[in-house]
């Protein structure tokens, strides 16, 4: 469930294209200092997301700073700089989330991916345990995450709401954690949650064929790929959910970002959904 | 009340044209249409409200005494159809957002008391925790069963709005595929690639 949150490069302005450049350049430089250099490695999309809208919501970024990047150190990069540990925060959320991610998989891959896995994984629970030492939370939420998805994919009847609730809760736990009224915590529950649910749904359809293939739970599964109206039932329901999240979306108040928040929710999603949704089209390309 | 200017996102020496087109941009994004049913109803009526109020004050301030000017539509269109309703309490449930509450209730509805209403509540409490596919099927058995009823219909067609995402902004699923033939923006580019050739080309003699 990474990389999915995704800007839309052509319709951004300079200015924010290098401010989300360097957000995502400031992070990658804090998970080196935090764990260390593999640990970059893992440094996601919606992770910097996450930097940004944690950045936006505490008002912390406080400007930006020239450097050089350190997988190329002939490539001029600026840094995001952040007045409090917004950063620390998202390189946590970073490694913790790949932590419980490799779990699963452990699980469910193949026995040549599973070695590979099984080596990268004491790293990891490494690293995990200095990341819980100051982010517990952020542990609690990803772990009852997979719990809950365990109990629901065991379930043979479980239904696509069902099988989405646990990403989406869990997300919607995370961004609760920012508020700092009732009011903001509503605002930013809901958000989280349809986020989340939008994040596992596009997931689920990005690894259709991969799971039904190895035989691996998938909520689209008892589906037929080429329907067409399959297919416009789970566009109807991805749509619904980010609409839904930036209806939510308006009714924060974080300024700063707003540009690029923004050309995510309207634009840069919809694309990687429906590059994604594409292929469930069929021959039938109308 | 904040600084109304700041409440629109303007700055104070905006002029009357951007001041309103701040207004409209800000009322299109928190309209109560957008919002049925939404557990964030309420918040963003308060803000509707906030922006009407700063929209008020400015005009009153600059002393335009136009008052067609700070025409606006306001408040929304809410059901309130149900008082006698048989799952009173239910209804009073969800408007509080206690929504275990509420399903308990309606869990405990025998079978044989399972109304269309009972359908459209039960939806509603699937919509209020995000449960978008289940809340969908329930208002689609509830119209169903009494396709007369406006209250229904109303929430089944918010759901359709939302799921075609009319409001967002996109809704071509293809455009952004790079799949489509000459539209109007081709056309468009090609008459300006041709206007600078010939602007080339006199240049040139």
């Amino acid at each position: 469930m990474f990389g999915y949150l995704q800007i839309q490069k052509s319709e951004l302005l300079v200015r924010e294209y290098e401010a989300y450049k360097s957000v995502y350049c400031g992070l990658c430089k804090q998970m080196g200092r935090d764990y260390s250099f593999l640990a970059r490695f893992s440094l996601s999309y919606d992770c910097t997301f996450y930097a940004m809208l944690l950045m936006s919501l505490s008002k912390s970024c406080s400007g930006f700073k020239d450097g050089r990047c350190t997988f190329n150190p002939l490539k001029k990069c600026k840094f995001a700089l952040c007045e409090d540990d917004c950063f620390s925060k998202a390189s946590a959320f970073s490694v913790l989330s790949v932590y419980y991610k490799l779990k699963d998989d452990i699980k469910d891959e193949r026995f040549f991916k599973r070695l590979f896995i099984r080596m990268l994984f004491p790293f990891f629970s490494h690293w995990r345990n200095k990341a819980l030492k100051k982010y517990s939370e952020i542990d609690n939420y990803l772990s009852q995450m997979t719990d809950l998805q365990s109990t629901a994919e065991s379930d043979p009847e479980c239904s696509v709401d069902e099988s989405a609730h646990p990403t989406a809760l869990m997300l919607s736990n995370l961004f609760a954690l920012e508020s700092s009224s009732d009011e903001d915590k509503r605002i930013l529950r809901e958000f989280g949650y349809q986020l989340g649910r939008w994040i596992y749904l596009i997931d689920a359809a990005d690894d259709y064929d991969k799971d039904i293939k190895n035989g691996n739970f998938n909520p689209y599964k008892s589906w037929e790929k080429d329907s067409k109206e399959q297919q416009m039932k789970m566009v109807s329901s991805l749509n619904q959910s980010l609409a839904r999240a930036y209806d939510a979306y308006n009714l924060t108040d974080f300024k700063d970002f707003r540009g690029i928040f923004d050309n995510m929710l309207t634009l840069g999603l919809p694309s990687v959904q429906n590059k994604i949704t594409a292929k469930f089209n069929g021959g039938n390309n109308e | 009340m904040n600084n109304p200017y700041e409440v629109l996102g303007v700055s104070e020496t905006a002029t009357d044209e951007e001041i309103k087109a701040a207004y409209r941009k800000l009322a299109k994004k928190y309209h109560p249409d957008n919002y049925t049913d939404s557990p964030l109803a309420d918040i963003a009526e308060q803000k509707m409200k906030e922006i009407n109020e700063a929209y008020d004050a400015i005009n009153e301030m600059r002393q335009k005494g136009k008052g067609t000017d700070s025409k606006r539509t306001s408040g929304s269109s809410s059901y309130q159809s149900a008082s006698s309703s048989q799952f009173y309490s239910v209804r009073i449930y969800i408007q509080r957002n206690m929504i275990d509450q509420a399903e308990q209730v309606l869990e405990s509805t025998p079978m044989g008391n399972r109304t269309a209403e009972w359908y459209y509540l039960k939806g509603m409490c699937a919509y209020r925790r995000g449960w978008n596919e289940q809340a969908f099927n329930n208002f689609t058995t509830a119209c169903n069963m009494d396709p007369q009823n406006g209250e229904y219909r109303a929430a089944l067609n918010n759901m359709q709005n939302q799921r075609s995402y009319n409001y967002g902004g996109y809704n071509q699923p293809n455009m952004q595929n790079g799949t489509m033939g000459c539209s109007c923006c081709d056309v468009c580019a090609a008459m300006m690639c041709a206007d600078c050739m010939c602007d080339c080309c006199s240049a040139g003699c």
